[in-house]
């Protein structure tokens, strides 16, 4: 998996490029860290390019949401592929996050 | 000749053999990728199947061992008919996934917990999951309805 980051105003956008499993999760669950530790709040992760989910990822994903949340920041996620977003409804995060169609649909809720 | 040449390929067993090391779930999901194309299996298919081996896998491998030594899981995967028959054996500690409760998805983000997520995605996968204790050694087995 590979994470591009850039920055639209106060938000982070992290695109999300292959699969994101428990051989990699600890590699974006780190970069938010480090992001959240230096004070950012509002993120979108573009899953345009993300091929691949597990709950290793989901993890990463709720841990930092509540974080963001805690900071009274935000995580949106955005363009989830069919089975990613198969993923999100088992588990029933598609209730608890706000997932938009587009990065840019998404840059609109903050 | 093309016949029984044809009946001999959908009785062959496939066999996966993975190190104990989260870096093997990228030889997991290319051998699948390989497996499904080798056998002409819808797409749908072999996602649940990889995420349902995925979360097994993970779990055999952080939890299932308390030594260091390398340790091998091995996956057979048969088609029998519209079914896909699957075992993953491994020799790590007893571990009966069945066990594990299911997640109260109905709570808010903040209460959310991932706790018992994967287990519950491979229930949700495949049609049916069953557990041995067999010789010291986990064996479970999955089956997969191909539609």
């Amino acid at each position: 998996m590979k994470i591009k980051e850039s920055k639209s105003g106060a938000v982070i956008i992290l695109d999300l490029n292959g699969r994101l499993d428990a051989s990699n999760s600890g590699v974006l669950e780190k970069k938010l860290t480090d992001l959240l530790g230096a004070g950012e709040k509002y993120f979108i992760l573009d899953f345009d390019r993300l091929d691949y989910i597990s709950s290793a990822g989901l993890r990463v994903l709720l841990m930092a949401a509540k974080k963001a949340n805690g900071a009274g920041g935000k995580e949106a996620l955005s363009s989830l592929k069919e089975h990613v977003r198969e993923v999100f409804d088992i588990a029933g995060f598609t209730a608890i996050f706000p997932i938009c169609s587009t990065s840019e649909e998404a840059a609109g809720l903050f | 000749m093309a016949l029984e040449r044809m009946a001999g390929t959908l009785d062959e067993e496939t066999r996966i053999e993975l190190k104990n090391s989260l870096s093997e779930l990228e030889r997991l999901s290319l051998a699948l990728e390989e497996f499904g194309d080798r056998r002409c299996l819808p797409l749908k298919t072999v996602m649940d199947v990889n995420l349902a081996l995925d979360e097994i896998f993970t779990n055999i491998v952080s939890y299932g061992f308390p030594d260091s030594d390398d340790h091998l899981i091995k996956i057979n995967l048969l088609i029998e008919g519209k079914e896909l028959n699957i075992t993953v054996e491994d020799d790590g500690m007893p571990f009966n996934p069945l066990e594990i409760p299911e997640p109260d998805l109905n709570v808010p983000l903040e209460e959310r917990k991932t706790g018992g997520l994967g287990i519950y995605f491979v229930r949700k996968m495949v049609d049916e999951l069953r557990y041995e204790r067999r010789q010291g050694k986990n064996v479970l087995f999955l089956k997969k309805k191909i539609i």
